[in-house]
């Protein structure tokens, strides 16, 4: 038995889990599931690519860092990508969210969600064809690390990526104002306003940090993976998953879910096959749903 | 003229079977509230078992039982009804997301058991040989054609006058009493979930009945007619005619697809060959624009008179 | 005359438009003063002072704070004006430790300012200082009260405004919290509350204004209101068949 796929569940369980972040914030403090939270990570991977495709057109070609196969140009790019996905997000919400927010029938927030969804993908299948393209078409010589485990120095890198961006959005939760406003605002609006909380900056605050997250998966996906229109609204269910799993609301816990959930789809690819990858998150799903439907760090609902 | 009768009754045929999809989709959302975002998946669980009931036996893959027709729409009914009905258990008596969440999850597991299970649903080529009604008129295509449109609208017309009878009913009135009153819905507890997940239910069986009624007039059955587009159409369908109103889910969806119909052939002579898949996604987009411009602009769409439910503002909560 | 701190004019309220709850109430509270609104259920108790923080939509009449005017301004900006609003129930934030809870209402402040605030206030409530890593959904109901007064006092409010403090107490936590709202109007803070437990409030106030269907009815001396017939038989007179709570 090879634990090959233990990297690999890592790997996707990161990518689950930075996704996973935004749509449990959403969740719990604008309170409706959003189905195009897919299509911020395939948007933000595409943002980052025409941004590369733009310094690459400034500076010429760029050699990659070590034995990573991408440059500073990407780095610079996923910056800026995670901005505009952010924007992209806060401009959605101006003029769909918030409206239908304001009409106070949420259940209508999520139906506009996933229209706004399959526009979203379909625009981008319009723009770039749905055909898959790559940050770098380098092949990455993996390195063994023992117990029969190989990995490429991308894969490191973005392990380390991942860890370092969930301490950083643990610390802006538990200890920065804007971060004990998100969670005030996610236990009680109502009281947050009283407080002295401008739920408006709240809301703000919550779009542009899950589009940015989304973005560094979908970039991550386009690295090791491939870009394609789809490949956000792939990830939707196990993000969904994830969430529920680690508790609606909880960082760490969106985070421990999509882990768990990653780990999951690489042992199914491993033992029972690679075609049945998308039934897991749906088989843990409906196992939470009827033993703990509060997930592992879940809290009653209100 | 006669291609043109042809054409209309191969249209209202489609039409109509979406009309079935939106009545069940408006038993669900409409009457009761509840959000279904795996309606494809309930579609392809009625074509599937009705294909494999009527078929003739195959051995590459399971079963072909060579039933009559009519047992292959009932079996439809009946498992997709099941199977709606665990996915009400399940999320029901969770927040009304989490239905969301997990309908959306059996669409994706039914189109990959439809790919991957070879030897149940003949994996990515599907299943051919769907006996068709009236398959001893196929030598004149007119007959053909309009006994079909006939046989499909007769359905439709059973499921309307059903479900207003039904809509009417006592049944009908707790159902609606739920919808308008989340409070009310978790006073009543378990018997408030019993009702939804009876609803949940009958339509996710109509939209069984649906997808079997499609693959007989087809005669052919593949994954792919059920991807998530299936479901964002008929959404577009329910919402434009009017949520809450059976004869807004069937105007509604002759009307969509008369738009989706002619926007597709508009493009098939307005952009060269190579051009066309992304056309097809820029009226993709139109559409996903337009359900949202109709949410947000006029949300009962033509018919529906569902009724304001409780404001719940961001932050703005009345006393309790 | 001392000069007020809030005066409010003729106000109209309500959720619905066209449907007020609040019909043409007037009060003042002067500088350094406890003053008590009383009233029967449904006379608007609630949305009144709620209408004052912002809570409720205000369609007519003028709410003044230290001369300035302060009607319609939205409920988060209260804080940084002065007004700081202890609602009813659910007024902390459960799953939150009670230093968190304490710091939410720091967003005015300089982060050093904030500190040192919340440091006085473990002063002023040594309970809170030993449970502050505790989530303060495990906190007592006295002790929920004493963190909701706390993190409003943070800001350092003009005027403080209490909606029914002691709902839902013991009676022991009753006059642990009445006795909590007297030396903190010693330390100089003036209050604003509005109670069902007409005796208790009225023994710590210092005037007191009965409100009838939405409008101010008597205002009196808080003493001397008590034994006032007009009182009894508008207020004290309907009591005994009146629930608690549930007043909009």
């Amino acid at each position: 038995m090879s634990l090959q796929f233990l990297v690999d569940g890592l790997l996707t369980g990161s990518m689950i889990g930075l996704g996973a972040i935004g749509v449990t914030l959403t969740y719990s403090i604008l309170r409706f599931s959003n189905f195009a939270h897919g299509d911020f990570m395939a948007w933000g991977a595409y943002a980052t690519l025409v941004v590369v495709g733009a310094i690459g057109a400034m500076f010429g070609k760029v050699a990659p860092i070590g034995a990573l196969s991408f440059g500073w140009p990407l780095i610079i790019a996923v910056i800026i990508g995670c901005a505009l996905t952010g924007l992209m997000a806060l401009l959605l919400d101006f003029v769909l969210f918030s409206r239908l927010r304001e009409k106070g029938q949420a259940i209508i927030v999520v139906m506009a969600s996933f229209g706004a969804s399959m526009a979203l993908r379909s625009l981008l299948e319009f723009i770039f064809t749905s055909r898959p393209t790559y940050f770098s078409r380098a092949i990455q010589i993996a390195m063994p690390v023992g117990f029969g485990i190989r990995v490429t120095p991308d894969q490191i890198a973005l392990l380390v990526l991942t860890v370092l961006l969930v301490s950083a959005t643990h610390l802006l939760m538990t200890r920065t104002h804007i971060g004990r406003s998100m969670q005030a605002v996610s236990q009680n609006p109502a009281l947050a306003r009283v407080v002295g909380i401008d739920v408006a900056r709240v809301v703000r605050a919550t779009w542009l940090l899950g589009g940015a997250l989304a973005c560094v998966a979908g970039v991550m996906v386009g690295i090791l993976v491939q870009i394609r229109p789809l490949m956000g609204f792939d990830m939707l269910l196990p993000m969904f998953a994830a969430a529920i799993l680690g508790g609606i609301g909880s960082v760490p816990g969106a985070v421990l879910g999509g882990l768990i959930i990653g780990l999951a789809e690489a042992a199914a690819v491993q033992f029972i096959g690679a075609e049945w990858r998308a039934a897991v998150s749906f088989v843990i799903l409906m196992a939470v749903l009827f033993v703990r439907p509060i997930g592992l760090f879940g809290r009653r609902e209100r | 003229m006669i291609d043109l009768i042809g054409y209309g009754a191969f249209f209202l045929t489609t039409a109509l079977i979406f009309s079935l999809i939106s009545l069940g989709l408006n038993l669900q959302w409409g009457l009761t509230g509840l959000f279904n975002v795996g309606v494809a998946g309930f579609v392809a669980i009625g074509a599937y078992v009705s294909a494999l009931l009527t078929t003739p036996h195959d051995a590459a893959r399971f079963g072909g039982f060579e039933l009559p027709i009519l047992a292959g729409w009932l079996g439809a009914m009946l498992v997709a009804g099941v199977a709606a009905a665990i996915t009400g258990f399940a999320t029901l008596r969770l927040k009304s997301d989490y239905l969301a969440i997990t309908t959306f999850g059996v669409a994706v597991v039914v189109q990959l058991v439809a790919l991957n299970a070879q030897s149940l649903t003949g994996g990515a080529f599907g299943i051919g040989f769907i006996p068709r009604p009236f398959a001893a008129l196929a030598e004149t295509p007119l007959l053909f054609n309009l006994s079909n449109v006939a046989i499909v609208a007769a359905v439709t017309l059973v499921a309307y006058l059903a479900l207003q009878h039904l809509s009417k009913s006592p049944w009908g009135r707790v159902l609606k009493a739920l919808r308008e009153d989340e409070r009310a819905a978790i006073s009543l507890g378990k018997s408030a979930r019993f009702y939804r997940v009876q609803a949940f239910a009958v339509g996710g069986a109509l939209m069984g009945l649906a997808g079997a009624v499609q693959a007989h007039f087809i005669g052919f059955i593949a994954p792919d007619n059920y991807a998530p587009m299936l479901t964002f159409q008929v959404w577009v369908m329910l919402i434009v005619g009017g949520s809450g109103s059976n004869i807004g889910a069937i105007v509604g969806s002759i009307l969509v697809w008369a738009i989706w119909a002619g926007s597709g052939a508009l493009t098939a002579t307005l952009f060269a060959p190579e051009q066309q898949a992304r056309a097809a996604s820029l009226q993709i987009v139109a559409i996903g624009v337009m359900l949202c411009l109709i949410l947000l602009f006029r949300p009962n769409g033509l018919f529906g008179n569902m009724t304001q439910r409780r404001r719940i503002r961001l932050g703005q909560r009345k006393p309790s | 005359m001392s000069e007020p701190v809030l005066e409010v004019r003729d106000l109209v309220a309500g959720y619905e438009p066209g449907v007020p709850i609040v019909r043409g109430a007037s009060i003042r509270v002067d500088r350094g003063e406890i003053v008590v609104v009383l009233g029967p259920n449904g006379a608007g108790k609630s949305s009144f002072i709620k209408a004052i923080a912002g809570l409720v939509p205000v369609s007519a009449g003028r709410v003044m704070l230290d001369g300035r005017d302060i009607t319609a301004v939205p409920a988060h900006k209260m804080v940084g004006m002065g007004l700081a609003f202890v609602p009813q129930t659910e007024n902390i934030f459960p799953l939150m430790s009670v230093e968190d809870n304490l710091k939410t209402a720091g967003g005015i402040l300089k982060p050093r300012e904030a500190a040192e605030r919340i440091a006085r206030m473990y002063e002023t409530f040594p309970d809170l200082k030993a449970f502050r890593r505790v989530s303060a959904g495990n906190l007592s109901g006295g002790q929920r009260q004493m963190l909701a007064v706390a993190r409003a006092l943070i800001v350092d409010p003009k005027l403080l405004v209490l909606d029914e403090p002691s709902a839902g107490l013991s009676p022991k936590f009753v006059s642990m919290v009445f006795s909590m709202l007297s030396d903190i109007r010693k330390s100089g803070v003036t209050i604003l509350l509005v109670e069902q437990n007409a005796k208790a409030a009225l023994a710590i106030g210092d005037r007191a204004y009965v409100l009838v269907e939405g409008k101010d009815a008597h205002e009196g001396v808080a003493s001397r209101l008590w034994d006032d017939p007009v009182v009894a038989e508008l207020y004290l007179g309907q009591r005994p068949h009146a629930p608690r709570g549930g007043d909009a």
